[in-house]
């Protein structure tokens, strides 16, 4: 579904030019779900938004479902660390925005948008603005608004590292379900270990300066998963061994 | 419920303590009518010709709203082609510096003689003295767009018009509308200005021919009047503002 080939990010430095990314190759399937993890500036953020076409790579080139990426496609969702709501619209509001921007019959998926959000806890919810609500219940409205389209893939960059422990360990359980659901592609970076291998069939590790994978790890566990449990610690130990040992 | 009482009540106690104070200096000091009339002799001025004072009003009201709907409709438009292009920036921002450098005092009465004495100078004044501010807040509130959002509308492959309107402008409503009110309490001032210079109606004129005939009462009637629409223009926006953007006021 994805294809990463050679890819490569140099950003220009104050005093040398940065290379964030150095001949990345990565292959993601249909309905797998990678996730990238790494320390922060090993450029994992860089590679998700070069996937999304928000940005081009320096050297190489990504394809998503066989087309080579030049910009933001309609059929690949990006979720970022912040829910980024537009205030002024409600929350139902705020899930319909692809909907509107893609020029789409808005009363055609109101039904759809409203299953969303009943699906991640918020019924109920639907005319509220965004202030109204806490940083969780956001981030899933922007999740809902994610999913509004039906994407073949979701690029999720840290989705969850501004909320608080509980809400996080909540919503990385309700994603889990909702893939397990509804499978599709997707690439989640984040740099919490234990959420990487609670969500993920491979983990890619990054390592910084210049950011290069390091590592492609399985990850054999039955679903649901749940963290701390011996073999997501068993697991998580390992990659935390491939990060800190260099 | 408490708070919304004081806020009526506590400037109208403001008021009426400097009304007090004016009207005791009046008596204390035995000062002439002529150098400054009682809020008494105000108010009897204005009773003596009401109908003839809410005409002027009405004249001098028309040229603010006119001026500074002008304003709006031209610079708006002038912002969104300041965000957009760079080079338009570089080329009409120093442009649009100079000419609000320039005294609107000093443009008037050229304005009258390019215009003459109706009210089209008028309009035009207000419109000069409004029109920085509306550009400059429009302008700096669309470009302060937080770049997380606007990475959002990207990533649906939004076109350049639905970033700007979907996105830029609203989001840069609220400052638009601290702009509008600055604008708004400068309009009224940009109409007098006209008016003194030359016209035959308006609140501006009826200042400057009851200061020759030294009707101060008149002319004190005439400039609470100003005052007065000055309030109402400003709290209308203040008004509209809070029932167009409720989120703004939570979410700054």
């Amino acid at each position: 579904m994805i294809v990463v080939e050679r890819v490569s990010r140099v950003f220009d430095g104050k005093a040398e030019p940065i290379v964030a990314l150095d001949g990345i190759d990565l292959e993601v399937g249909e309905h797998e779900f990678v996730a990238v993890i790494g320390r922060s500036g090993c450029g994992k953020s860089t590679l998700l938004r070069i996937v999304a076409g928000l940005l081009a790579p320096t050297a190489g080139r990504v394809l998503v479902a066989g087309e080579p990426v030049t910009r933001p496609r309609r059929d690949v969702a990006v979720m970022f660390q912040r829910p980024a709501l537009l205030p002024w619209r409600s929350v139902l509001g705020n899930v319909l925005l692809p909907v509107e921007v893609h020029g789409l019959d808005r009363q055609k998926h109101i039904a759809r948008a409203h299953e969303l959000l009943e699906l991640v806890g918020l019924a109920g919810f639907a005319a509220r603005l965004p202030h109204e609500l806490s940083g969780g219940m956001q981030q899933r409205v922007s999740l809902c608004r994610s999913l509004i389209q039906n994407p073949a893939v979701m690029l999720m960059d840290e989705p969850f590292s501004a909320l608080d422990a509980l809400t996080r360990t909540e919503l990385s359980a309700e994603l889990q379900r909702i893939w397990w659901e509804h499978p599709r592609t997707v690439v989640f970076v984040t740099h919490s270990v234990e959420e990487a291998v609670v969500l993920a069939d491979r983990v890619a590790v990054l390592t910084p300066r210049p950011g290069r994978l390091h590592e492609l790890v399985e990850v054999d566990i039955p679903r649901p998963r749940t963290a701390h449990t011996a073999r997501v610690a068993a697991v998580s130990g390992a990659l935390h061994e491939l990060l800190t040992g260099e | 419920m408490r708070t919304r009482v004081a806020n009526i009540v506590l400037p109208v106690l403001g008021l009426l303590a400097v009304l007090a104070l004016w009207w005791l200096a009046t008596i204390v000091f035995a000062i002439e009518e002529f150098l400054l009339p009682s809020p008494g002799d105000v108010l009897a001025a204005f009773g003596e010709y009401p109908g003839y004072l809410l005409e002027q009003t009405w004249v001098t009201l028309l040229e603010t709203v006119q001026g500074f709907g002008l304003s709006i409709v031209v610079g708006i438009p002038i912002a969104l082609l300041i965000v957009t292009s760079p080079i338009l920036e570089r080329t009409i921002y120093p442009l649009l510096l100079a000419l609000n450098a320039v005294p609107k005092i000093a443009i008037a009465p050229i304005l009258v003689v390019w215009l003459g004495f109706g009210p089209a100078p008028k309009v035009l004044l207000v419109f000069l003295v409004c029109f920085f501010p509306v550009v400059i807040s429009t302008a700096s509130g669309m470009k302060s767009t937080p770049a997380e959002l606007v990475e959002l509308m990207r990533s649906l492959d939004c076109t350049r018009r639905q970033e700007f309107f979907k996105l830029r402008f609203q989001y840069a409503l609220p400052q638009i509308f601290v702009g509008l009110k600055t604008a708004v309490s400068l309009a009224v001032i940009g109409a007098v200005i006209a008016e003194f210079v030359g016209a035959s109606a308006g609140l501006g004129f009826v200042i400057v021919s009851s200061g020759s005939s030294a009707d101060t009462a008149l002319a004190f009637a005439a400039m609470g009047l100003l005052g007065v629409m000055s309030i109402v223009l400003f709290y209308g926006l203040a008004y509209l503002e809070r029932r167009l953007l409720p989120w703004a006021e939570e979410h700054r």
